[in-house]
């Protein structure tokens, strides 16, 4: 073997085994959605808990999270305290607003959801047939997306939403108005 | 008890396997050969105690034991006794430890059968094997130990995955690891001529049979994991260039380019370091596949196990292990010279030359596209992933090269051909081969790679049957006998040769099958409500009634669909399941073989009342695939039935 094809092969053994070091921190269920930065496709459906619709071009003008969950979602057990907390932290806020999106679910069984782990009081749009979900691209529960005052989708989150998460991504984003 | 019996059992086989590690080592350095019998030794207790361990975690799925973490996570009370027996490797830990398990019964076998006949390189191939089961039992035991008891054991298990809860799935995984696993041997073998300065073949000779029986299990295990892909996933085909589908497809190539260049090494001593360049890649891309699994640094549909120690874990074990390898080939490489120049390129040692550029290059197309989005996602964030577009393109064409080769390769002289001998050899098929152009323009192929497909299997079948009805008449006419003992015979004399072109000939037919399936396939996606249908080629589909059916552990909504067409007429049963402790519905394909096509029809959501989505697919010769990897597997067999030919070497 010449020194030449030793180099060769002895760096590509590296560079392969270097990638893989690398791409360990990587989460391969983090994909970023095609949608971010194009208009939030609108929707209107009826409340979980009665009442008017929920309508999502009727929150123009406010930063707004919207969640996407079910009853029969295992995350979304883990995810739902930091969302009470975090309704009840901007409730006084009059720049953001949170709504949920309840797909592939029963009215029943969500509402006892609610009751069983604390209802954080936003509204919830029910989307029994997943046309919401399939819309906005959602392939799991939960996901979470941030929309702008224009109607634009500024963020996706994939899985449960971390304690803190309002202020290390939300916020950054709302203040700077920058890409994040 | 079961699972603290197994859990013992599994340490001690770890310590023993430190001594198969070091006691070989200890022997050599003091010159002491009772040394290496005691390595010996451990190598059977190894065996004999991971035997036991595979026994004690069987027993405690079959015994319904929840309060073991494994058990719980992976059956239930309802699962059936089948699925209940092999549901030890429908997860993570477990198919480790059956990792581990078929290592150590090799490495038993090769110890017992290599023990006489190869007293210089035994000792380092004990302690390298040793070293492999040290990796995969630290990996066991403390990584992801399937030995962890729940202190608040539960009523139920979760239950295996339902796609787990299959014929095809239960086989797949024991027949690719078998491959995986197997190649350590002939790795072992490699590692240790090249240290003690004897790779001039002989290791070749003593691994052609594990090369050989690694290669074929794991063609069994991709085919199995093919064929499953198809018929319980339901999207109608059977191969995505899924990562980890490529990881076990990398080492296949690899070991297609090995098997043959090694008869090149054994007839004209040549391609020495290429051989163990071959056989180390191999292995290193066996145990590849093993760190893409089980890692999670790609996603794939088979990432299921995420857990970052561990994935940190098989990298050290993976660097350790490569530049161990590749070091020592680079370093101890010159001392190999082959005996023998090429002398013409019209030659066999020549073909087989080129037939490794190919595979090789195939491999690293393969690999390409692999990593390729990883290195994307850790360079930049962004996504992409590169699917069937780059491979059709990219690899198909070099496939088509190896398809070439394939005829000629067999049927050319070793050293140097005249002239003459091409034209005889070669003139007719390759006359036969063009004139199934036209033919193949007239059934409708138009796809350049379609047409060149199936001239070159026409091509390769001419130059195949053409040898042995050559070698028969020969036979017949020397030794005045029929055609069927001339065969018998001529097939008994040399069962390497002619087992080689029954492989050859069982991949032409499955080139044949994905060729039908991979360009002629119709699909339809249709709405039904009972009494509706369609036609599909000659086929007319009814869908006579909507039902529900019931199993142990699973319900499902079912379609029964009347498909009729002349002379024939079957019913087609597609379902949607549901298992009871798993709200993801699966799809149960409802299938019709026959020989030249499979109509293939898929149940899908309700869309309104009485109103259901379908596919109906029309799978031309897809079962020519499996078909064709069956002829392969005897074509395999039958060439492990010769031995070594020590002789031929002595020359």
């Amino acid at each position: 073997m010449s020194g030449a094809w030793k180099i060769i092969l002895l760096g590509a053994v590296m560079a392969i085994l270097g990638l893989f070091a690398l791409g360990l921190d990587n989460d391969p269920r983090n994909i970023p959605s095609p949608l971010v930065n194009r208009p939030a496709s609108d929707f209107t459906a009826p409340a979980l808990h009665g009442g008017p619709p929920v309508q999502l071009s009727a929150l123009r003008g406010k930063w707004v999270l919207v969640n996407f969950w079910g009853s029969w979602c295992v995350s979304c057990v883990a995810e739902h305290p930091y969302l009470v907390e975090l309704a009840k932290k901007v409730k006084n806020r009059p720049d953001f607003v949170m709504i949920g999106v309840d797909f592939r679910d029963t009215p029943e069984a969500a509402r006892d959801f609610l009751a069983r782990h604390g209802n954080p009081g936003y509204p919830h749009a029910m989307d029994p047939e997943q046309k919401i979900a399939i819309d906005w691209g959602v392939y799991g529960a939960p996901e979470s997306y941030l929309v702008d005052p224009n109607g634009t989708i500024r963020m996706k989150h994939t899985g449960p939403l971390f304690p803190g998460w309002f202020e290390a991504r939300a916020l950054p984003l709302m203040e700077g108005g920058k890409k994040p | 008890m079961w699972i603290e019996i197994a859990h013992f059992a599994t340490l001690l086989a770890l310590f023993l396997s430190l001594v198969l590690f070091g006691a070989p080592l200890a022997g050599m350095h003091w010159k002491n050969m009772a040394w290496v019998r005691v390595a010996r030794q451990a190598a059977f207790w190894i065996c004999g105690l991971l035997t036991l361990a595979s026994a004690g975690l069987i027993v405690s799925f079959m015994t319904h034991d929840f309060s073991v973490k494994y058990v719980a996570e992976h059956a239930s009370l309802k699962l059936p006794t089948f699925y209940l027996a092999t549901a030890m490797w429908g997860g993570h830990e477990g198919s480790l430890l059956l990792w581990a398990w078929f290592l150590s019964l090799f490495v038993a076998i090769a110890a017992w059968r290599h023990w006489e006949t190869h007293p210089v390189s035994m000792p380092w191939v004990l302690s390298i094997l040793g070293s492999l089961q040290v990796g995969f039992l630290l990996l066991v035991v403390f990584l992801s130990s399937p030995f962890v008891r729940l202190l608040d054991p539960p009523l139920d298990g979760r239950d295996l995955n339902p796609l787990l809860q299959d014929p095809g799935m239960v086989f797949h995984p024991p027949f690719l690891y078998m491959g995986y696993v197997g190649f350590a041997i002939p790795y072992a073998f490699a590692m240790a001529a090249l240290i003690t300065a004897q790779g001039d073949g002989e290791w070749i000779l003593a691994t052609r049979r594990w090369t050989l029986f690694s290669w074929i299990m794991l063609t069994i295990g991709i085919v199995f994991g093919a064929y499953w892909a198809y018929y319980e996933l339901g999207w109608g085909g059977y191969w995505a260039w899924d990562p980890v589908e490529n990881a076990s497809f990398m080492p296949w190539l690899t070991g297609v380019a090995f098997l043959h260049s090694v008869m090149v090494q054994e007839r004209r001593r040549m391609f020495k370091t290429w051989n163990l360049f071959l056989i180390i890649t191999t292995f290193a891309l066996s145990l590849l596949g093993t760190f893409l699994v089980r890692s999670g640094v790609l996603s794939s549909v088979h990432a299921f196990a995420t857990d970052p120690g561990r994935g940190v874990y098989i990298l050290m074990f993976m660097t350790v292990l490569l530049l161990f390898s590749f070091g020592l080939l680079t370093t101890k490489s010159d001392q190999l010279q082959g005996a023998t120049q090429l002398e013409s390129p019209w030659s066999r040692e020549f073909s087989f030359l080129v037939n490794n550029l190919f595979l090789v290059a195939g491999a690293c197309t393969v690999l390409l596209g692999t990593l390729y989005p990883l290195a994307v996602e850790t360079l930049s964030s962004a996504k992409v992933s590169v699917g069937a577009p780059y491979y059709n393109k990219v690899f198909i064409p070099i496939m088509l090269g190896m398809l070439l080769l394939m005829g000629i390769g067999p049927c050319i002289p070793w050293r140097a051909a005249s002239l003459q001998y091409l034209r005889r050899e070669f003139l007719v098929p390759a006359i036969i081969g063009l004139a199934g152009l036209p033919a193949a323009w007239m059934v409708g192929i138009t796809h350049p790679f379609g047409l060149a497909a199936l001239a070159l299997i026409l091509f390769v079948g001419t130059t195949h049957l053409r040898d042995l009805t050559g070698n028969v008449r020969q036979r017949m006419n020397r030794e005045s006998i029929s055609p069927q003992v001339a065969l018998m015979r001529l097939v008994g004399r040399n069962q390497r040769r002619y087992g080689g072109m029954l492989v050859h000939f069982g991949i032409l037919v499955m080139v044949a099958g994905f060729v039908g399936s991979g360009l002629f396939q119709e699909e339809r996606n249709l709405l039904l409500s009972p009494g509706d249908s369609l036609r599909l080629g000659d086929w007319n589909l009814t869908l006579e009634s909507m039902g529900q059916t019931a199993r142990r552990n699973w319900q499902a909504e079912e379609a029964v669909i009347r498909a009729e067409r002349p002379g024939e007429t079957v019913l087609l049963k597609p379902q949607k399941r549901v298992y009871n402790e798993h709200s993801q519905p699966t799809t149960e394909a409802a299938i019709h073989t026959t020989w030249r096509e499979d109509l293939y029809v898929v149940l899908g959501e309700p869309v309104k009342a009485g109103v259901w989505a379908f596919r109906v697919y029309r799978n031309p010769l897809i079962a020519w695939i499996w078909f064709g990897s069956g002829i392969v597997t005897i074509g395999v067999l039958l060439a492990m039935l010769q031995g070594r030919r020590a002789r031929r070497l002595a020359t």
